[in-house]
């Protein structure tokens, strides 16, 4: 099976990962900065949803989980070592996760669909799908650690980032 | 010295292949860690979406309201006339118009507005009237009437707070008679029969459609929205909605 390149892949998932906080920090700033919420004629899904006693955890929007949870994957974009690759696979399966769960919750429980939430579970999908391909095309692909030193010839370093 | 090269030929290819075992052996062990995460993550969702859908937060239903004792004490040793609450001397007057089908409403009913009928209500400072802005939908209306019919009885403040608990998805057919009359009961209103005479009276239907029609001329667009009027406004200013109780008691007093 053929992968696309890991530095075009890495590419890729910085400007999602981009594109996510853009659209988290939206709905944060919206919820709060915008005066206080009201009930608006005619209704809206993201009155409804930002309404919902769903919308905040212990007192915060879930949508600065998810700037934080689109940071630390974009952060991951900008190494290419394994522990980059199993953290950006890690962190945006648990943010792909979340945003099933939010789905859900959105669905089936407040009854109302926001469009910028759907936004959000769309481009943290497409992050879990990039960083699963990336972890399973590049994972272990490294050179090997360095023996100790004083054996042998001195090894290449290892490169933290294609340029 | 051709010896010497061999071995050292031999010692490279041995570190090679010690190279690649290793490569291999760290990649199956992050593929296994990823493929375990990925089961933790289904059973994480799964788990919380069986939480959520087995907890009851529907709202709306006749037969289980919660809050009710809460919601009364509230009111306790506070006057109230009609859909006034407070001393009706009280120089200023806080004015809310709120629609009962309204998510905000309750939460400005359930957090925002004790510390007011706790405070400079009940010392008289200020005095609340709400006033219904149907707003959400067909069932705000028949909700609205029914609060103006416990106020006929002293109740209507009770009556506001207590539907506000147990309030169910907007326009969701929840305000039957059954769960009006179940309010009602709980808000202290002693006479149902003449509470359901009154409700469906033309006097507190046009009162309804009146006070709707006043919000809208002053503009307000959402629920709930506040004014004020006292000694010290210029007639009755309007606030919109203002997001704290601090934001609101500071209005009170710029007006008193």
């Amino acid at each position: 099976m053929k992968f696309p390149s890991e530095p075009m892949l890495r590419r890729i998932i910085a400007f999602i990962a981009a594109l996510g906080i853009g659209v988290a920090t939206y709905i944060t700033i919206a919820d709060s900065g915008g005066g206080a919420p009201t009930c608006l004629a005619g209704g809206g899904g993201c009155e409804t949803v930002a309404n919902s006693s769903y919308s905040h955890i212990a007192g915060v929007n879930v949508a600065v989980f998810g700037i934080v949870g689109y940071v630390l994957v974009l952060a991951t974009a900008f190494f290419a070592n394994d522990a980059a690759r199993f953290g950006g696979f890690a962190l945006s399966l648990g943010g792909f996760g979340f945003s099933v769960y939010l789905t859900y919750l959105e669905i089936f429980k407040i009854e109302a669909i926001c469009q910028w939430c759907v936004s959000s579970a769309v481009l943290m999908t497409i992050l879990f799908l990039l960083n699963a391909t990336r972890l399973i095309g590049y994972a272990g692909t490294d050179p090997a650690a360095p023996e100790a030193p004083g054996r042998g010839a001195p090894a290449e370093p290892v490169v933290s980032g294609e340029g | 010295m051709s010896n010497k090269r061999e071995r050292e030929k031999r010692r490279e290819e041995r570190v090679q292949a010690e190279s690649q075992v290793e490569t291999s052996d760290r990649r199956t062990r992050l593929l296994q860690f990823g493929a375990g995460a990925v089961f933790l993550a289904v059973v994480a969702v799964v788990v919380l979406i069986v939480a959520s859908s087995s907890s009851s937060d529907s709202g709306g239903e006749a037969t289980n309201l919660t809050g009710v004792s809460e919601a009364n004490q509230l009111f306790a040793g506070i006057p109230q006339e009609g859909l006034t609450l407070g001393d009706p001397k009280a120089p200023v007057t806080l004015y809310e118009y709120g629609d009962l089908q309204c998510p905000v409403c309750k939460q400005y009913s359930e957090e925002i507005l004790p510390p007011i009928y706790g405070g400079m209500v009940k010392e008289g400072k200020a005095k609340l009237v709400f006033r219904n802005f149907t707003i959400i939908g067909p069932e705000s209306t028949p909700a609205g009437a029914a609060t103006l019919a416990a106020g006929e009885q002293g109740r209507g403040w009770n009556y506001l707070e207590v539907f506000y608990r147990n309030q169910g998805k907007e326009n969701s057919e929840y305000v039957t008679d059954e769960f009006m009359t179940a309010i009602a009961k709980a808000a202290g209103v002693k006479n149902i029969a003449q509470w359901n005479e009154d409700r469906k009276s033309a006097k507190v239907t046009s009162e309804v459609q009146e006070t709707t029609e006043q919000a809208q001329k002053f503009g307000f667009t959402g629920t709930p929205s506040f004014a004020v009027e006292g000694p010290s406004s210029n007639g009755i200013e309007l606030l919109g909605t203002p997001g704290s109780t601090e934001s609101i008691e500071e209005k009170i007093e710029r007006a008193s």
